[in-house]
């Protein structure tokens, strides 16, 4: 008896399976959008946070080349040293965002202590670039003073304490949140389509009048979809891995992928659930992809949740996404399982309730 | 001679009325089609709620007139949104996640500052990437010189003056919702379009308009023409949030109303091409989610492409979003994001239109079914 219902689920899998690896289109809906997020995360990372200025420097005094060789040094500009007019040109043609100005007579006004302003002109279309430059340009004054040592008038230092022991940079950042989203999309798309497919197809009607049980051919279809979810998971964070920017250590190898496990089984529960309760194809699809991109965005998408405001927080944390992704957070970049009994419970738990609304919704249906 | 574009015109709209009625069978789909592109808008504004300023709580050991004016100038830096707390307080927000920096002023700090003595401001920052750590890095830097610069101009001469090219700032929200727009404009086209005519091959009806007498091209406008008028609502709704809920007045409503056809347009010829050749629903709406989002993200959405590397500003230039966001934000902002102009960039779009158009009609001219 055991062995037949072994036997129905391990069938029912390897023929999702096949049926999967026969749709072409399939395969390239669940990859594309990871495989381009990731590019976009690759491309963009680079662009951040070097904002391209024009530096004119006026003063080829030792004060004047010295806060120009700041400039340079700050790794935060992209910066194009040049004269008054090539600055107003590139400035015209949107190459740059501002055009940082080291007056004629700086170092005489540093040296008699007179007011020495650096202009600072910037185009502010839009507050994210413009407080780049607000932010950098007092940076750079600031190094200017330091530099002075015992001399400076700057007695405030600050005294940084980072919370871990390493900076993540933005794209290694960005790969999380990539696998989190080809996760929930995978599961949620292939387990939809392959229990709608049924329906669709009209082979449900082979599967009921089959002498197998019902909780084999629903286990059977989520396994099959786990199975596939799991390792696309596992296949990005190696490939992350390969690349350098995805670096579990020892046993947070484990974790990370018990958490891609977990949110595997989340999501084909979900999917076959969504799949059972709608039955056709194309709706089974929209809403799949709407749900799944819900589910990622509000659970910080490709951003940080801690900068988002409270109420958003508080959403999240009905998001069993944002557990996964917690998760994974802590054993891929900080070596750390703060809070790993939490999250694992949550995502083991919202997986069940998935899998018990797949169970639910395929009896629904069966019973129609 | 003249019966014949009185016969085109009649199958032009006989297949427009055909997906348009198609359409309306198929409810839930419609009814979700309309609302994923305001989804969308809502999700991706998400990322800008925040404007990118870090939650950080001061603990203030120390209440004095420097003290708290060291606090002010954190509170105007751009880049902090501050709360006090105590030293414990503070501690258990950070384990929660609810801050990402504590800021201590010492008990010394108006006197350290008044006899002109080093003193040090603690930072303890969760650095969990260095895009915003690096923003917290140089907001505290700010705050220094912003506070010298006010406490003791004498002292610190050297400020940044600066000149802004607008006479107000454009906040996150506003910038990046334009930009989101041409995305819901994107995923209403290709998936009305999309999904009408991979229809005709799912169904087998495509044997029956192919076997009739009616012009390929005609067939093509019809269904463009029935996507259009579909995909309306689903702009109606998402300018009527854009505008009045989010509250981002257009400076030219011309140019709203004229770009946004124009860009619909060419969406939904990019739909009709993807539809025809992929013959498949799912795969046509789960490759316009897959395409569409990261290239909008590659496409100038949050700033002019000039700003960013050389490689992102070739890919964004070969796709017809980069155009759709100009010329949404001069329309919105009256923002130029290249040295085109406005006529330019509109004929680029349309050329795109055209030539998708003819694309898609070629592809339904060399495609056949199998029985």
């Amino acid at each position: 008896m055991l062995f037949t219902f072994f036997r129905s689920i391990w069938v029912i899998l390897r023929k999702d399976i096949r049926v999967w690896l026969r749709q072409p289109v399939t395969l390239a809906a669940t990859f594309v959008p990871s495989i381009a997020f990731l590019l976009v995360g690759a491309l963009g990372a680079a662009a951040v946070g070097h904002s391209p200025v024009a530096l004119v420097t006026l003063d080829t005094n030792p004060k004047g080349m010295q806060m120009a060789q700041i400039f340079h040094s700050a790794d935060v500009f992209q910066i194009t040293d040049a004269t008054p007019q090539q600055a107003r040109n590139l400035y015209n043609k949107i190459d740059v965002v501002a055009i940082i100005t080291i007056p004629a007579d700086f170092t005489r006004r540093v040296d008699a202590h007179e007011s020495a302003p650096i202009d600072v002109t910037v185009n502010n279309l839009n507050l994210d670039f413009t407080n780049d430059i607000r932010r950098s340009v007092p940076d750079a004054i600031t190094q200017f003073y330091r530099a002075q040592g015992a001399k400076s008038p700057i007695k405030i230092i600050m005294d940084e304490h980072d919370l871990r022991q390493r900076d993540v940079q933005l794209f290694e950042y960005s790969v999380l949140p990539t696998i989190i989203l080809l996760l929930s999309i995978s599961g949620l798309i292939n387990g939809g389509l392959s229990t709608a497919r049924e329906w669709e197809s009209r082979t449900v009607k082979e599967l009921l009048l089959s002498p197998v049980s019902r909780a084999a051919i629903i286990a059977g279809k989520v396994l099959a979809c786990f199975l596939i979810t799991f390792c696309l998971g596992t296949l990005v964070l190696l490939l992350g891995y390969a690349l350098g920017w995805t670096r579990p250590e020892g046993i947070y190898w484990l974790s990370a992928l018990l958490a891609v496990a977990l949110l595997s089984l989340f999501s084909s529960g979900l999917g076959v659930a969504v799949g059972a309760a709608l039955q056709r194809f194309q709706i089974v699809i929209a809403v799949s992809i709407n749900i799944a991109i819900y589910l990622f965005f509000l659970a910080g998408g490709i951003g940080v949740l801690a900068f988002e405001p409270q109420w958003l927080q508080t959403i999240a944390t009905f998001d069993p996404l944002t557990y996964g992704r917690h998760a994974m957070e802590m054993a891929i970049f900080y070596s750390s399982s703060d809070l790993f009994g939490l999250d694992m419970t949550i995502l083991a738990l919202s997986a069940l309730v998935a899998v018990g609304m797949g169970v639910l919704s395929m009896r629904r249906g069966i019973a129609v | 001679m003249l019966a014949k574009p009185g016969y085109t015109l009649r199958v032009i709209w006989a297949c427009m009325k055909k997906d348009i009625k198609s359409a309306l069978t198929e409810r839930v789909f419609t009814i979700i089609s309309v609302f994923v592109p305001v989804n969308i808008l809502i999700l991706l504004s998400l990322f800008a709620i925040s404007g990118g300023q870090a939650p950080t709580a001061v603990v203030m050991n120390e209440t004095g007139p420097y003290a708290r004016q060291f606090y002010d100038s954190m509170s105007h830096a751009h880049s902090f949104i501050l709360q006090t707390a105590t030293a414990s307080d503070a501690a258990s927000l950070m384990q929660r996640g609810k801050i990402v920096a504590i800021v201590t002023i010492p008990a010394d700090f108006d006197a350290r500052i008044q006899q002109n003595q080093p003193v040090q401001v603690r930072v303890d920052v969760n650095n969990l990437n260095t895009d915003f750590t690096n923003d917290i890095r140089r907001a505290i830097p700010l705050s220094i010189t912003t506070f010298y610069a006010k406490a003791f101009p004498e002292l610190v001469t050297i400020t940044p003056n600066e000149i802004d090219q607008y006479p107000q700032d454009t906040g996150y929200i506003p910038y990046l919702t334009v930009s989101i727009l041409v995305v819901g404009l994107v995923l209403a086209g290709i998936l009305q379009a999309g999904t009408a005519s991979a229809r005709e091959w799912e169904n087998e009806t495509i044997k029956e308009l192919l076997l009739s007498p009616a012009s390929r091209w005609a067939m093509i406008v019809g269904k463009m023409l029935a996507s259009f008028v579909m995909s309306i609502a689903a702009v109606i709704v998402v300018l009527f949030v854009l505008i009045f809920i989010i509250g981002v007045q257009p400076v030219y409503w011309g140019e709203v109303i004229g770009f946004t056809c124009l860009c619909l347009l060419i969406f939904i010829a990019w739909g009709t091409f993807l539809g025809t050749v992929l013959k498949q629903r799912p795969a046509v709406i789960a490759l316009s989610f897959g395409s569409s989002i990261p290239l909008f993200f590659l496409s100038g959405a949050f700033g002019p492409i000039s700003f960013t590397t050389p490689a992102i500003q070739f890919i964004a230039r070969i796709f017809p979003i980069y155009y759709a966001i100009v010329l949404q934000q001069h329309a919105f902002h009256g923002f130029d994001l290249n040295t085109y102009g406005m006529i330019i960039n509109a004929l680029i779009i349309a050329a795109y239109a055209v030539a998708l158009i003819i694309l898609a009609a070629v592809v339904l001219r060399r495609n056949t079914l199998a029985h």
